[in-house]
């Protein structure tokens, strides 16, 4: 049955799929013609024919883009996407985060890094353009697949962003022709993702995941063209920006995480945070291995190996995050989309050309016949290398227990308590890896000066302790042994990559980066170790702790505390009291005063007000909180929603003002006359006048209708007033009457008649029952020194970013040509 | 040999005892007949018995919500969480509970809750109902008393 559906505006569509469909084949031709330009260096038909398909990618690219923006942006609700990701209350900058929200949105921004990483390639690389653009165009074809979305023998191949919500979902209003008038709005963004980290982070995250193919891609050219030692040094440059790009996504993540979701925390081990990390933990691996490998010779394998796995991982994360196969384990992964065999097959085509090149050019590989010292730097970074390795292996093997089931059909359910398992294991290696990066330093490559090494070592070791000491005692982390030897190790990173920052100030430069990268590395170990050890739960509730007797022994005494609007409640060293709400559709802010009080004068000392907001988004979830934070220099202190009152969410959707009569009161009907007052529970009502000329919305005025509205004032013993004009309506012999409500009062009028032979105007007084007393509940909890993690973050990337600007300056001009 | 590879060779068999190690940290998805006789911390799943009452006083105990849940096995049990009542947890279709049997009920530590796919069928029915919305028109006044 053909219908022609009214209103659809198909064009942006039709454009976007075709884009799709061009940017899919000018990627495969463009990995082609880059394959023979690169097998036949002469001929430079290939390379052009490459370079041209490259461009046209990289437009039809920006025309996917396009259209998917204007999609969502101008609200054509009739395509899937705009209307599963975005609706029209959304401000602009949410807008864009709805663009990402969905699995094609990301692709495409994947893709989107993808065309301009190529374009740097390809006028930066020169001789290396060929090969390593063969990679990355294959891999923007796999992924320009992912978003075809057409069907190949049956088999659906990709997701179109451009799919058509009637095409999307099954309903019976698409038999209906007008059904686009009956989708008013879209399901929105998620209430988690509506924060201006999420607007950012994804296209930080991203551009590291799409940085990964360079590197990458390096290490294959240079297998495939035999240029097994020249690759290198182009290589750590790409390397380090790859780790700094995704490792400040991935903090960017942990902010979000902070102040958006309500686990309370910056890091939670999530499957898809885990997703995250690995790829970034061997990359580092591999930067290391391959600066030990450029000045010493030693461990090429292992460099080409951990580069060219860190991508491989880069796929196994978008595997585990986007074929559903986390199900169970996280909440925060996406659904299947259909694409998980595709996703499979992405991961085995990249996998193979690992696994094959390694294979066929390791008899080749250049090595070196005599054994590292034991006093050099390169045998220390390889033994870093492969510890953080086995880091990896760690957080892979629990991450992947899904998988594992997956495939073996088994049902093994992970850890209990996830958060506790992957600390017990990487506090260990965070301890040696930080280690290694402090003493390390003071070795040189092949060979060190024994007695000069100690001497170094020696002295910073022994101030790390009077550190360690002072911080162990202030941030009272003394309870655990683990966590004095984690800051231990911590402070020694940081004094020892201090002397060498302060070497480089004096001239050796060149070390800078590595000591700053360091140094943040140490800061954020520290502060991680400090806010997830030490914080508390400030919101204990003793109260009602006895009532529920017998069970509250096995149990610790709960997190949430209760708390009615106005009476203070005394929590830890604060006063706090619930002063009230405050609504902005869709969020509703509640407003929490904090005190604190002297105890002997008692003054209030400090006084400040947090307003964590909760929306209810029934499509999504139900009620979602999202905390506020009081940041201090030593500590947060945050606060989050967990239960509410649900007739403020009603308001807040805009639900409230249309509830029916039988949420009020009797009425009390009036007699009245204009100048009367008239008494309700919170103060009075004046009856002002009438309006002969009323008008009423969506009701054009007939000729012989008679449309008359009443005035009326009402004055709250609080002191604001408030208008409304509830209407009279006689309209070919019958009469009608629109309500008018003061919701703020709960009072709700209804002009009913007009009384002509007694001169008396007829009003209806509703008011709503004397509300319940507004509460929340809510969980407050202080995460000491949290400022470490993050300035250590900066830090880091701080350093990674000179580290490239140093490695960069390194790449022989003559070489790479 | 050289010292690279003996190291390397080290790790390798740190990894692979972390791994079994790590097998013994993971954990069962089971029953609640199951968790009577293990007393330990695991995993239960099943679904929310909806006919029963949903039991949460935040103004009595903020930290006290208890349901009923049918696990994979049908068998009925009390469960008491210690804390807020997740908000969504009516239209749950599949739980998944961290805890341990404490007498006859299911004490659980977390509530991991599997809502209904994006692509359900009543999600228009939400929207024709909210599309439906019109001024606030009272009945019919009646005629004159």
């Amino acid at each position: 049955m053909d219908i022609n559906f009214v209103g659809e505006n198909l064009l942006p569509g039709k454009i976007g799929q075709f884009f799709i469909v061009f940017s899919f084949g000018a990627a495969i031709l463009s990995c082609v013609s880059y394959y023979f330009a690169a097998q036949q260096q002469a001929e430079r038909s290939w390379l052009k024919m490459g370079r041209a398909a490259f461009w046209l990618n990289v437009l039809s690219v920006i025309g996917i883009g396009s259209c998917l923006f204007y999609i969502i942006y101008n609200h054509l609700f009739e395509y899937h996407y705009a209307f599963a990701h975005s609706s029209k209350s959304l401000p602009t900058h949410y807008i864009i985060s709805s663009f990402w929200e969905g699995q094609e949105g990301s692709f495409w921004l994947w893709m989107f890094w993808q065309s301009v990483l190529g374009a740097v390639l390809i006028f930066r690389s020169r001789s290396w353009e060929s090969p390593v653009m063969a990679v990355v165009m294959l891999c923007q074809a796999v992924l320009g697949s992912m978003l075809i979305g057409v069907e190949i023998f049956g088999e659906r191949v990709g997701s179109s962003p451009f799919i058509l919500l009637r095409q999307a979902v099954e309903g019976p209003i698409f038999s209906d022709p007008n059904y686009l008038s009956m989708i008013t709005d879209g399901r929105g963004l998620n209430p988690l993702l509506q924060n201006y980290w999420m607007v950012i982070h994804p296209p930080t995250l991203f551009l590291g995941f799409a940085a990964m193919i360079v590197p990458f891609a390096y290490a294959v050219a240079g297998l495939w063209q035999r240029r097994y030692k020249e690759w290198i040094g182009p290589g750590i440059p790409w390397a380090l920006f790859a780790v700094m790009t995704l490792g400040a996504g991935i903090i960017m993540g942990s902010f979000w995480a902070y102040e958006a979701l309500n686990f309370g925390g910056f890091w939670a081990w999530d499957p898809v945070e885990n997703a995250s990390i690995i790829p970034w933990l061997t990359l580092i691996a591999a930067v290391h291995v391959m600066i030990a490998y450029k000045n010493s010779g030693h461990s090429y394998f292992t460099a080409t190996f951990l580069v060219m796995i860190s991508f491989v991982l880069v796929i196994y994360a978008s595997f585990l995050t986007r074929s559903g196969v986390l199900g169970e384990t996280s909440v925060h992964s996406f659904t299947d989309l259909g694409l998980y065999w595709q996703l499979v097959a992405f991961n085995v085509i990249f996998l193979a050309l690992m696994v094959y090149l390694l294979v066929r050019h390791k008899k080749y590989m250049p090595s070196h016949q005599k054994e590292e010292e034991v006093y050099s730097r390169e045998f220390w970074l390889f033994i870093g290398a492969l510890v953080l390795s086995v880091a990896c292996v760690q957080i892979i093997a629990t991450t992947s227990i899904p998988v594992f089931n997956a495939v073996f059909g088994t049902k093994v359910a992970p850890p209990v308590e996830p958060i506790q398992h992957y600390n017990k294991w990487q506090a260990g290696f965070a301890v040696v890896v930080a280690l290694l990066s402090a003493f390390s330093q003071f070795m040189k490559y092949k060979r060190t000066d024994v007695r000069k090494f100690y001497a170094a070592a020696a002295a910073s070791l022994i101030a790390a302790a009077l550190i360690t000491a002072a911080v162990v005692y202030l941030t009272k982390v003394y309870t655990n042994f683990m966590y004095i030897l984690l800051v231990f190790a911590a402070t020694y990173t940081i004094v020892a990559n201090g002397k060498i920052l302060g070497d480089a100030i004096r001239g050796k430069w060149k070390l800078t980066g590595s000591a700053v990268a360091h140094i943040g590395f140490g800061l954020l170990l520290i502060g991680a170790l400090v806010a997830a050890a030490t914080n508390e739960v400030i919101s204990v509730n003793n109260s009602g702790y006895i009532a529920v007797a017998g069970f509250d022994q096995v149990e610790k005494p709960g997190e949430n505390l209760f708390l009615t609007e106005g009476e203070p409640v005394q929590m830890g060293d604060y006063r706090i009291t619930y002063v009230g709400d405050s609504i902005v559709p869709p969020n509703v802010y509640y407003k929490i005063n904090y005190e604190k009080i002297d105890d002997e004068t008692g003054r209030v000392t400090e006084s400040f007000q947090l307003r964590p907001f909760a929306q209810n988004n029934p499509q999504m979830g139900g009620l979602i909180g999202t905390p506020d934070t009081r940041h201090y220099v030593t500590h947060d202190i945050y606060t989050l929603i967990t239960a509410a009152m649900s007739d403020t969410q009603l308001q807040a959707q805009g639900g409230g003002g249309e509830s029916g009569f039988e949420d009020y009161e009797e009425p009390a009907v009036y007699e009245t006359n204009i100048g009367d007052t008239l008494r309700y529970r919170n103060g009075y009502i004046v009856v002002e006048g009438i309006n002969r000329n009323a008008t009423v919305q969506n009701i054009p005025r007939k000729e012989d209708d008679v449309i008359v509205g009443l005035k009326l004032k009402v004055h709250a013993a609080t002191g604001e007033t408030y208008e409304a004009e509830p209407v009279f309506l006689i309209r070919g012999g019958t009469t009608f009457d629109l309500f008018k409500d003061v919701t703020e009062q709960g009072l709700r009028f209804r002009f009913s008649n007009i009384m002509p032979q007694k001169d008396k105007l007829e009003l209806m007084v509703y008011q709503k029952p004397v509300p319940e007393k507004r509460w929340v509940v809510f969980k407050a909890i202080k995460f000491p020194y949290i400022n470490f993690f993050w300035c250590g973050a900066i830090v880091m990337t701080i350093g990674f970013f000179l580290s490239i600007l140093r490695r960069n300056k390194e790449i022989k001009p003559g070489r790479a040509a | 040999m050289k010292r690279s590879s003996v190291v390397a060779i080290i790790v390798i068999a740190i990894a692979i005892a972390m791994i079994i190690v790590m097998y013994a940290d993971s954990s069962t998805y089971s029953t609640f007949t199951e968790a009577k006789e293990k007393q330990t911390e695991l995993y239960v799943v099943g679904v929310l018995n909806k006919n029963k009452e949903l039991h949460y006083e935040p103004t009595k105990d903020a930290n006290h919500f208890s349901f009923y849940m049918y696990d994979n096995d049908s068998t009925e049990c009390r469960v008491v969480f210690r804390g807020a009542k997740p908000q969504d947890i009516e239209r749950s279709e599949q739980i998944v509970l961290t805890g341990k049997m404490v007498g006859n009920e299911f004490h659980a530590s977390k509530i991991l809750m599997k809502c209904p796919s994006k692509y359900e069928q009543d999600e228009m029915e939400v929207i024709e109902a909210s599309a439906a919305r019109t001024v606030g028109l009272a009945v019919p006044a009646t005629d004159n008393r």
